[in-house]
């Protein structure tokens, strides 16, 4: 590294460049707009570059302008000077601690900190939780549910959202005896109480009844002691409720509602048990929990707030 | 002030670091030619296990069938490293322990985990000199070990899978050319039966049921069968199983000759 | 400065030398691969203590087959598992990425766990290293929730429902857990959000964590040295106050029996 030349070959501050690079952007711009812009850009290029040049060779620069000492490198490059403290101790101190611009700098960042992180928070936690619309599914007309035998039944919760909103339940016609006389259905859930995974019915399937439509299968069965779940071994009585196995509550029912004869699915809830069978059963009803969670007794204390499904 | 403990261990640090210094060797190229000769066994290993993936069937399937959320016929399964928290689920099969065998095991041995060097805080590494050390991760190898292989070995009884073993059923118990007792073996496959029963090594053992490989040779008599099926609790009082009245008589016939055919296996 | 003409070696070595130089003077990042290259490490380490390394390398096979995957991959429910049969059977040398990717997972955590072993078995979690083992079992959360999450994303049987069973595992902790699930699944249920939600979490969120853990385990290792075997004669630490009677134990140095406290002198 070859050190500096020892006379100044920069001239003094001046701004005739800075008028010249005005002249040619004008120039420039004027190409696009209008011819006139771009004389009017030529024009005050010339006079600034003539200035500029003139100051340049007539050797001497403004004559009330100081020379400005050339850049030089103030120490030794490398290695980094060793030693010395980071911050060089000056006497008196120029920058006394002001207690107010530290506060008013963490202030600030940390609203900045804020005004980036809750939005982006927000975003990522609060959907999961607002916006749990339901809509009411179609299952079929009540000529194909006959009385007292499951239907094994798959339909999709929410058609926009495609395959990945297929469910299935166990729907069974069990005779007129519900509210106002109305038709009574056990609608029973497919997802274990234990940890969700898909419970089997304990029979053999009529294959051959199968009815189509829509998004809709209904497979009826023959005749069904319960279900049973291939995870960890959980067993349910034909209302669902626990006989055996790790399963927490009974399986969850889905509500419904019949209109123009035909079956409407509403919303799912938790069961903790059934007591009686079919169309006078009772239904202790809890509101709707994952699986795994108690929903009542002790252990249910373990799960006192559900978020809003 | 430090106590003396503290003060031993920093001696001991800067003792080990003098040493390093003084009789160590450098790290490029001794130790990282190791390093590098077992990454390079590593990479081998893992594009090994890829190309017999591919063109074998040691490894399992390629890929299952696409996820259908409303089944009904699929056995689920973790990862094979998490066989273990899932066989744990299977031991705490009581309801009100569920979340113990969830959450709270899992938990407790990964705040364990962390907290080792602060619960052993003696100076000594040797081995022969650390018995509580050497004990407690021969346990948890062999409990690790223990679990990981009970639940890839855990087998649920599936509707689907268990009638494709009907054949091999009739084969063993002999009863090939007895059609009644092969409608009933298909009944038997589909009606959970083997959710608690064992049968010819099928089947769930954990909920208490008799096994009823050799059911025929107890001699019941096929009237029996039909009365148990149709009303289990009055024939066994106390008995939980469930009435399977519902399949009507012409099948129960069928089961009840599957059962009294099943003779014990050849 | 040399005032003979440099032989073609020396021209050679200064031609190398000279972008390294330029680097150095302005980084000062040579000098610490020269650092971590040329340091001392115990004369008598072993085999066993190869481990580490070959967990990075089997995380940095994960991390550059992942990037590779995650250009043909598409996380959505739709097409998620014809995008992986695409993969398998039609790009280029697909399969080998993928089942690369696959098997490494396994093999990950298969030597997580044996350096995990290794090191407690070597007593090299204690003083002055337990930091260095908090971060290795926080990475070996990590690692374990990278299989967690990456297991979803074919989108087969297998995937979806050892997913919906991870997530209402987590539904059961106390207190937050239902929240904890319902986050997680985007919804009361698995839906196409959760989809996207994994994928995040195994691609960007996982993975950044498991970096900069992963720096600060080296920074550790490398600052505060690896341990010589506990079997071994001439361990490092012993030094020159060693006993040859006591097994490299000096009289002073407390390895045989522990310094009484000082309420009991």
């Amino acid at each position: 590294m070859q050190p500096h030349d020892e006379t100044p070959h920069v001239p003094g501050p001046s701004l005739w460049p800075v008028g010249f690079a005005v002249g040619i952007v004008v120039l420039l711009v004027g190409l696009i707009i209008s011819w006139y812009i771009t004389g009017l850009g030529a024009l005050i290029a010339l006079i600034f570059g003539f200035l500029w040049v003139r100051d340049l060779t007539v050797g001497t620069a403004l004559t009330h302008a100081e020379e400005v000492p050339p850049e030089r490198p103030t120490g030794p490059n490398l290695p980094a000077p060793a030693g010395g403290p980071a911050m060089p101790h000056a006497s008196p101190e120029r920058y006394p601690r002001s207690k107010f611009l530290e506060l008013s700098t963490l202030g600030v960042g940390g609203l900045i900190g804020g005004m980036v992180t809750v939005p982006a928070l927000g975003f990522m936690v609060m959907p999961a939780f607002l916006k749990q619309a339901h809509k009411d599914i179609d299952i079929g007309p009540l000529s194909d549910f006959p009385e007292g035998k499951y239907v094994v039944a798959t339909f999709m919760s929410d058609p926009s959202e495609g395959e990945v909103s297929r469910r299935t339940a166990f729907v069974r016609y069990n005779g007129p005896g519900g509210p106002k006389n109305q038709p009574s259905f056990t609608i029973i859930s497919n997802h274990c109480a234990h940890l969700g995974c898909p419970v089997q019915p304990n029979g053999p399937l009529n294959n051959k009844g199968t009815k189509e439509f829509g998004n809709v299968t209904l497979i009826p069965t023959i005749s069904i002691a319960g279900f049973g779940c291939p995870c960890h071994g959980g067993q349910y009585d034909t209302e669902g409720n626990r006989i055996a196995g790790p399963p927490v509550r009974a399986l969850d029912r889905y509500s419904y509602s019949i209109r123009h004869g035909r079956v409407y699915l509403g919303r799912p809830f938790s069961v903790s048990r059934v007591v009686g069978t079919g169309a006078t059963a009772q239904i202790h009803e809890w509101r709707f929990s994952f699986p795994g969670e108690h929903v009542n007794g002790i252990e249910s204390w373990l799960y006192p707030v559900q978020p809003p499904h | 002030m430090a106590s003396d403990r503290l003060v031993e261990r920093r001696r001991v640090f800067q003792q080990y670091k003098a040493d390093v210094k003084e009789r160590g060797k450098p790290f490029y190229p001794y130790a990282m030619w190791h390093d590098t000769l077992m990454s390079f066994v590593v990479v081998g290993v893992i594009i090994g296990c890829a190309v017999v993936w591919k063109y074998t069937s040691l490894l399992g399937k390629l890929y299952d069938k696409p996820a259908d959320p409303g089944t009904i016929n699929f056995v689920p399964r973790p990862d094979w490293y998490f066989y273990f928290l899932f066989y744990l689920l299977r031991i705490f099969k009581w309801p009100n322990s569920v979340f113990l065998g969830t959450i709270g095991i899992p938990t407790i041995c990964l705040l364990l985990l962390i907290a080792i060097p602060f619960l052993d805080v003696r100076f000594e590494r040797r081995l022969l000199r650390r018995p509580v050390a050497v004990v407690a991760a021969c346990l948890v190898v062999v409990s690790m070990g223990v679990l990981t292989y009970k639940g890839a070995t855990a087998k649920e009884a599936l509707g689907s899978e268990l009638i494709a073993q009907v054949p091999h059923w009739a084969a063993k118990q002999g009863f090939t050319n007895n059609p009644q007792a092969i409608a009933g073996a298909k009944l038997f496959a589909v009606s959970g039966c083997l959710n608690c029963h064992t049968y010819l090594g099928s089947g769930g053992h954990n909920l208490g049921a008799p096994e009823l490989t050799a059911e025929g040779a107890k001699n019941k008599g096929i009237d029996f069968q039909v009365r148990h099926l149709t009303c289990p609790s009055c024939v066994n009082p106390g008995s939980p199983m469930p009435s399977f009245a519902g399949l009507g008589p012409a099948r129960l016939n069928q089961l009840a000759h599957f059962l009294e055919a099943s003779k014990g296996g050849k | 400065m040399a005032t003979r003409r440099m032989t073609r070696s020396e021209q050679l070595q200064q031609t190398i030398l000279y972008p390294l130089d330029w680097l150095e003077e302005r980084s000062g990042l040579v000098g610490g691969v020269k650092y971590f290259l040329f340091r001392k490490v115990p004369g008598d380490i072993n085999w066993f203590q190869t481990l580490g390394s070959a967990t990075l390398t089997a995380f940095l096979v994960q991390a550059t087959t992942g990037v590779i995957l995650a250009m043909y991959y598409k996380p959505d429910p739709n097409s998620a598992y014809a995008s992986i049969q695409n993969i398998t059977n039609h790009v280029f040398a697909g399969w080998l990425v993928r089942g690369m990717h696959r098997w490494g997972a396994s093999v990950f955590i298969i030597l997580m766990f044996m350096h995990m072993g290794r090191v407690f078995l070597f007593g090299a979690y204690k003083y002055p290293r337990e930091l260095n083992w908090i971060v290795g079992v926080l990475l070996l959360a990590m690692g374990l929730g990278e299989g967690f999450t990456g297991y979803l994303l074919p989108w087969d049987q297998t995937a979806y429902w050892a997913t919906v069973v991870g997530i209402n595992i987590n539904g059961t902790a106390p207190f937050l857990g239902p929240f904890l699930a319902q986050f997680l699944q985007g919804g009361t249920y698995i839906n196409a959000d959760t989809l996207s939600r994994f994928y995040s979490i195994h691609m960007l969120l996982i993975p950044g964590g498991i970096m900069a853990l992963i720096g600060l385990h080296l920074y550790l290792v490398i600052r505060l040295g690896v341990t010589s075997p506990p079997w071994s004669k001439e361990a490092a630490g012993t030094g020159p106050l060693a006993d040859a009677s006591t097994n490299g134990a000096g009289p002073r140095s407390g390895l045989v029996n522990p310094r009484p406290r000082r309420s009991a002198r």
